[in-house]
């Protein structure tokens, strides 16, 4: 949650935050339906074990357009809350088809920056844009809901096992 | 990386079991044994076969069975080659790109009987819809099967004849039942289908117009085109550069004939906000479906996923 004003040691003033993994989903293949898993481990400069977008297995729907920042992709629970309070559309944290389902998580902030999701050291690329595909494979109208807050794109910078429940924390 | 993108389910051929006269049964599964994505009682894939033939079968087996995709086909002799090359050349262990499922049965909860009426193979949706509701635990149906001789995929057609719920009709001993008579009037909380070959599907459309559209369910061999939009025509789509003419029918995107003519267009989000295929056009008047293009970029540029054409020739620079 965006809890403090703290100082970043370029001297900047930037919101503190710290957030938690709510869930994590993996699917070795495009259009399989995503699994939750209790730990992932992400492999530094590569991706998620056993997922379509690790490097050197690439069998997503995305992977014949290969991109650094895809290594593992997050996604807010704040946007699930907000899609059901606000369109009354239910979508679960397994329908989004983002790895990583974080809570008090300003990911939009995020761009070009550098954060811990538990032991693991991400960067995060670009923001995440929304898919027709999705809408095929979930069957529910939400192209245009997530316009703006589908997640975030990383990279891997250090390798490690994420667990749900683990922190989510700043850079510093 | 890929060198193309992936567009369909890959399966891979786990069993194929002799399945009654001229019909086999295709078990297919994830190459990992993971989930399948999920279906409706009765829905249907297309499959994506050897020469890229793509042809439609129904799932039958139950929903919950969700690493499983269950197609039942019958030799055809006079078909268009699908159902022969099933048979003759598909083996187990064979990988098969298969489209998401589609449509299906919706077995409303406010519904507590429902009777269907199938022809033949016809009965392979209804398969799928009465495992669900035995397991769901609602018993009151009837599958009334129409067939000449021997019914297919006995062994999966023997338990619901033993309880009751398949009701055998051999046509060649007794002739084609009325339609009506098994049907019977609109009654509340009942809910109708029938599958099976255009005669039969006729002559059941005839005896349900009684029957409120909602509650009736037709499925035909041989799917009807879909409804284009009223207000769709097609056009052709010029290359300039390439010097290639194409035929864009309603309904179809510009990338979607793109791409089938082997185009390599860097599309992403293929709802027309990403601009990742973006693409000048040169002459014609294009439909502009985008959220991403200034008017003045319109003036040189559409966005292929999204636009269309006003007129009936449009051209491309590509």
């Amino acid at each position: 949650m965006l809890d403090t004003i703290q100082t970043s040691s370029r001297g900047a003033v930037v919101p503190g935050w710290t957030g938690v993994v709510r869930h994590l989903h993996v699917t070795p293949r495009a259009f399989l339906p995503m699994r939750e898993m209790p730990e992932i481990k992400l492999v530094e400069g590569k991706g998620i074990e056993g997922d379509r977008y690790m490097i050197g297995r690439e069998q997503g729907f995305y992977s014949h357009k290969p991109e650094e920042g895809r290594q593992v992709t997050l996604f807010e629970f704040e946007t699930l809350v907000a899609l059901k309070r606000d369109a009354s559309i239910e979508l679960g944290p397994e329908e989004h088809r983002r790895n990583v389902t974080v809570e008090g998580v300003p990911l939009t902030h995020l761009v070009g920056r550098r954060f811990w999701l538990g032991e693991t050291l991400l960067e995060a690329t670009r923001l995440s844009i929304p898919c027709r595909h999705i809408e095929e494979i979930t069957g529910k109208s939400i192209f245009d809901p997530l316009i703006n807050r589908s997640g975030l794109n990383c990279k891997i910078l250090k390798g490690g096992i994420v667990r749900s429940g683990d922190a989510v924390r700043n850079f510093q | 990386m890929t060198a193309v993108p992936i567009t369909t389910v890959t399966t891979i051929v786990e069993a194929i079991e002799d399945a009654g006269p001229d019909v086999k049964l295709f078990s297919l599964v994830d190459p990992d044994r993971w989930e399948l994505p999920p279906f409706r009682a009765g829905a249907h894939i297309d499959l994506r076969l050897p020469g890229g033939m793509v042809r439609t079968y129904s799932l039958c087996n139950d929903p919950a069975d969700d690493k499983c995709y269950r197609v039942a086909v019958k030799r055809e002799p006079a078909g268009r080659g699908g159902s022969a090359k099933l048979h003759d050349q598909v083996r187990v262990g064979d990988m098969i790109g298969v489209s998401l499922p589609r449509g299906g049965l919706i077995l409303d909860a406010a519904i507590s009987r429902f009777i269907f009426v199938a022809g033949g193979i016809g009965i392979t949706p209804f398969l799928s819809a009465a495992a669900l509701l035995l397991r769901t635990g609602r018993p009151d149906f009837a599958l009334h099967l129409l067939v000449r001789g021997e019914p297919p995929l006995p062994r999966l057609v023997a338990p619901f004849v033993q309880s009751g719920h398949v009701i055998l009709h051999d046509t060649t001993t007794a002739g084609r039942p009325d339609l009506a008579a098994l049907i019977g009037l609109p009654a509340p909380k009942t809910a109708i289908g029938c599958c099976g070959p255009a005669g039969m599907i006729d002559d059941f459309e005839r005896a349900s117009r009684d029957w409120p559209g909602e509650r009736v369910h037709v499925e035909r061999f041989v799917p009807p085109a879909l409804p284009a939009d009223p207000n769709s025509r097609p056009y052709t789509l010029a290359l300039a550069r390439s010097q290639i003419e194409t035929r864009v029918e309603p309904g179809q995107t510009m990338l979607a004939a793109l791409l089938d003519l082997g185009i390599d267009i860097p599309a992403s989000c293929c709802g027309g906000i990403c601009g990742a295929c973006k693409v000048d056009w040169l002459e014609g008047s294009p439909v502009h479906r985008d959220r991403v293009l200034s008017p003045a970029e319109r003036a040189r540029s559409l966005m292929v996923c999204v636009a269309g054409s006003a007129g009936v020739r449009l051209v491309l620079d590509l």
